[in-house]
């Protein structure tokens, strides 16, 4: 077995809720999952993140757990989700799921237990003062709903801390039980077979007066604790860490190999939009040039879009002025500091773009991470609150309830989307199938060529800069094995001049189709590019 | 047929692609100031038009004192390079050299070219040699452009009314009166314009005449006020200029501008025959930032007003040749005249409308005519100096205006001089 797989993986992220219902009681289960799994396995999917499905009231879309050890009754039972990952395993995808270890649901019983009494043998689980004084000044990320990160419970008459929403009270890392009873947590699910986690929120574990209460030292220490239990007993399963963070802060959560495996590079993401929005390289080389170095072990993951809104917390403040006006000119396409949309409408349903979008996702360095329904162009509803717009039902056909459920629509977790754009009638899985040039069959032909060599997912990146701005261009090399990438960023067709002296003599063969193009030599390589096309050259010295 | 667009700049073009914004800086010679020009630009570009598609196009004559390299090199100073990590864009900078029709013509037609090709929505030039620019002056003259509120915006300075003479005295209000419309600044160096206005004066039959060369700047805004293009002003504050090596002699000076002025008129005479009165150009944006203050032009009267009386006297036959007689008498009356001469605004209104009559119908050389203006000029100029001296600015300015107000007045005589059957003949003795 390969450990370090989850560098060549491609991941892709689902709500259990979302998928598929196989109980006909409108919210989608694991069951359901289980057989829709050709469909991932058709794509080319290696790596299933499946957002969390423990016992929830669902406040924060299940951020906020009541139950580690179980599944929401909608999603089904324990036992069906043991029968779904036996079955994804049996297809050659592993599984990794949410881990939300920051914070727990006000209503998990560790708090309710917490709250009952200051001498409950619980209470030292949560982070509790009598005032709200304590770590002044630390920043309040869900800033559109709260206040503080203080808040008030009547019942034990003290405040407890809280990073996000105040029904999700963060757990007391400075507390050793804590942490072995997080660990035991996870033991649960590996001992299942889960191949891992994807860790929420993991910059916030550990407070710290006159700090920042965020990347400190002492996080850190509680993270390679996860770790070092993880490869003594489970070697090959992983952990990728949520850490909203420019890549220079995130840097340390990999640690010397000995924390975590992955890491999503958040600040990519909103420039990858800005890049084809300003017909200009310049955002994307600028935070790939930032982004250090990392031990060999490890792994950034790459997404276009996620469940949650597209982040611009990571960004300048003028370039979250341009985001919003070129992609959320509608204020009620904004929530916190980010954008509630999904990829298609995005881009304005552009096939091109979002197929160059797609295009440097699977060929920057990292491992691409896709969200249910893109793969299909899903639309969304921005008027469903929150980010729920972006979580709902996956578009199968054009039949009932798009071939998600068979209860009454009126039942169904979600509405659909049914605009004549995006509905489900217009975009669904069934009819793509059926059509080679669909978006759907254009993904699993470039999740097969990425795949094709380790290349794209091992290998370092040096860029090219021609004159020409509006091209992107970089050399992916392995060893010996060079990949090189041109993009045109911009809604025009753009000449451009590559000095390629440095791999003079290489034939170029273009990976999608197979087209030879002209040998290197000493002068400029000039290539012609459409709006937004771009090339994949594998590069041969023959 | 050689190109304007040398294969150099065309590759450089290509490269930049489409840009919102083109700022040109024509150079020969520049290196103690052209540094100042294009920082400026740059921190324009950074801070007021973060969101345009930007270019500066530096277009060097031949500098021999590393001009280009100070152009390459101005904004990459550490203090900026952090303000151009945080610009959205690549900011884009090209200094290219051309040999084309020497004179400032020849630089603004490659700029109306490079703009043409790389579809700027707006086109500014600014002159290398001015060291109170800031980098509000770009901004100001291509905003209204890029609004669509204008095809050519002129800048407007904060000049003392002594300050310019052949401005305010001869250029400005002649096209106020020719024209009916009153621009300030009719030959400045500096001014804004659509990416359209540049494509039509490209296709102008002008390039290869001697008025690109001496006068493309007038003939540009006469261009404007003719073609009937949304025109508009900005307030851009000092014009501080660095001084030139060499200056070009009096007589030049007015060889260059008034003849272009007065070939134009020549060219756009269908234009502003008809026109009565005059309107002020609509006015953009705020105040400008507080910039360095002109200091008030010391004049010394009494040299003008002897050059005056010697170039009157001496010229006496020819002028008779060109003004009617009773101007002409009243001008050797005035040079006849003890002390310093009293050249009323009226008088010389009529003086400059006879003259462009006089240059319109060709009754003599015209670089003859041009010359015997000189000493009329400078009597005029010793005229204002002694009688507005020590007269606080805004009573000059008053005065300033009075002369736009009397050159309107005598706009039909101007009429009457383009119609008039007179052909090459000079007036009878």
């Amino acid at each position: 077995m390969d450990e370090l797989w989850y560098k060549d993986a491609v991941f892709y992220e689902l709500h259990v809720k979302a998928f598929s219902d196989s109980s006909g009681d409108g919210t989608g289960d694991f069951r359901g999952l289980l057989a829709r799994l050709d469909h991932l396995q058709e794509l080319g999917v290696d790596c299933l993140w499946i957002l969390p499905m423990y016992p929830s009231p669902f406040r924060d879309d299940g951020y906020d757990i009541a139950d580690y050890r179980s599944v929401h009754p909608d999603y089904g039972t324990l036992q069906d989700f043991e029968e779904f990952l036996r079955a994804a395993h049996a297809r050659g995808m592993r599984v990794i799921t949410e881990l939300v270890v920051n914070h727990t649901s006000d209503r998990h019983p560790w708090f309710q237990e917490s709250r009952s009494s200051p001498d409950s043998p619980r209470r030292d689980w949560y982070v509790w003062s009598e005032t709200d004084d304590r770590y002044r000044g630390v920043r309040v990320i869900f800033c559109d709903t709260e206040r503080s990160n203080w808040a008030w419970d009547p019942d034990s008459k003290a405040h407890y801390w809280h990073r996000f929403f105040s029904h999700q009270p963060d757990l007391n890392y400075d507390n050793p039980a804590v942490r072995e009873e997080m660990w035991q947590v996870m033991r649960f699910w590996l001992d299942l077979g889960v191949d891992g986690f994807r860790v929420d929120a993991v910059p916030y574990l550990i407070e710290r007066e006159g700090t920042g209460c965020e990347n400190l030292p002492e996080t850190h220490d509680v993270l390679k604790f996860f770790r070092r239990r993880l490869d003594e007993s489970y070697p090959g399963r992983m952990l990728l860490a949520e850490a909203n963070m420019w890549p220079e802060d995130v840097r340390p959560y990999f640690g010397e190999g000995d924390e975590f495996h992955m890491a999503f590079h958040f600040p990519i993401m909103p420039r990858m939009f800005m890049a084809i929005r300003l017909e200009d390289r310049k955002p994307l080389v600028e935070i790939i040039e930032r982004t250090p170095a990392i031990p060999a072990s490890c792994q950034w993951g790459l997404f276009l879009r996620n469940h949650d809104e597209l982040t611009l917390e990571m960004v300048t403040d003028e370039e979250r002025d341009y985001m919003y006006e070129e992609y959320a000119r509608d204020q009620v396409a904004r929530i916190n500091l980010g954008i509630r949309r999904r990829l298609a409408p995005l881009l304005e349903g552009d096939r091109r773009r979002i197929e160059l979008m797609n295009g440097l996702l699977m060929s920057l360095p990292g491992s691409p991470i896709l969200y249910y329904g893109d793969e299909i162009g899903m639309g969304d509803n921005v008027y469903l609150g929150d980010r729920n717009g972006v979580r709902t039902p996956m578009q199968w056909s054009g039949g009932w309830n798009a071939g998600f459920s068979t209860a009454d629509p009126e039942r169904l977790y979600s509405p659909l989307i049914s605009n004549p754009v995006y509905g489900y009638q217009a975009v669904n899985v069934e009819s793509q199938r059926r059509n080679d040039s669909s978006l759907f069959n254009w993904m699993r032909r470039i999740i097969r060529v990425r795949k094709s060599t380790r290349v794209f997912s091992r290998g370092g990146i040096e860029f090219l800069k021609p004159a020409n701005h509006r091209v992107l261009a970089y050399v992916r090399a392995l060893g010996s094995e060079k990949v090189l990438v041109v993009n045109n960023l911009a809604g025009t067709s753009q000449a451009v001049e590559l000095d390629l002296r440095g791999l003079a003599g290489a034939i170029p063969i273009e990976m999608f189709g197979g087209s030879l193009f002209p040998r290197i030599g000493e002068a400029p390589y000039v290539l012609t590019l459409g709006p937004y096309d771009f090339f994949w050259f594998k590069l041969r010295w023959l | 047929m050689p190109s304007i667009v040398s294969d150099d700049l065309l590759r450089h073009l290509m490269a930049v692609g489409q840009v919102d914004v083109l700022v040109g800086v024509p150079t020969l010679n520049n290196a103690d100031t052209v540094g100042t020009v294009v920082k400026a630009v740059h921190r324009a570009f950074v801070s007021h038009l973060k969101r345009e598609r930007t270019l500066l196009l530096n277009l060097d004559q031949g500098s021999e004192d590393g001009t280009p390299a100070i152009v390459r090199e101005a904004s990459l100073v550490d203090s900026e390079t952090v303000i151009t990590s945080q610009t959205l864009r690549t900011v884009h900078r090209i200094s290219v050299p051309y040999h084309g029709v020497p004179g400032k013509g020849g630089a603004l037609r490659i700029l109306f070219t490079a703009a043409e090709l790389v579809q700027a929505r707006a086109v500014a030039l600014l002159d290398a040699t001015v060291t109170s620019v800031t980098p509000g002056w770009p901004e100001r003259l291509v905003r209204p452009v890029l609004r669509g509120e204008a095809d050519f915006v002129a800048p407007l300075f904060d000049r003392h009314g002594l300050e310019a003479p052949l401005l305010t005295q001869l250029v400005r209000p002649l096209m106020r009166a020719a024209y009916g419309r009153r621009l300030a600044e009719p030959v400045a160096s500096e001014f804004g314009c659509s990416g359209a206005f540049a494509t039509h004066c490209l296709g102008q039959e002008v390039w290869d005449a001697p008025l690109a060369q001496f006068g493309i700047d007038i003939w540009l805004t006469a261009s404007v006020l003719a073609g009937g293009f949304r025109a508009g002003e900005v307030r851009l504050g000092s014009r501080l200029q660095a001084a030139p090596p060499s200056r070009p002699s009096l007589p030049e000076v007015l060889r260059q501008v008034v003849g272009s002025l007065m070939q134009c008129l020549d060219l756009h005479a269908t234009s502003w025959l008809g026109r009565v009165g005059s309107e002020p150009l609509p006015r953009f944006g705020g105040e400008p930032e507080a910039g360095p203050q002109a200091e008030p032009p010391a004049i010394d009267p009494a040299p003008l007003a002897e050059a005056f009386r010697v170039g009157a006297r001496d010229l006496a036959p020819v002028l008779e040749r060109i003004l009617p007689p009773e101007t002409a008498a009243e001008v050797r009356g005035m040079a006849e005249a003890d002390g310093l001469p009293r050249y009323p605004d009226e008088l010389w209104a009529s003086t400059i409308v006879d003259f462009a009559g006089a240059h319109h119908h060709g009754v003599m050389h015209r670089d003859h005519l041009l010359a015997a203006l000189v000493p009329l000029y400078l009597g005029r100029v010793a005229s204002f100096a002694a009688e507005n001296e020590g007269s606080p600015a805004p009573a000059i300015q008053e005065r300033v205006e009075a002369i736009g107000q009397a050159f309107e007045a005598a706009k039909p005589r101007l009429a009457e001089a383009w119609k008039s059957e007179r052909g090459g003949e000079a007036w009878p003795n």
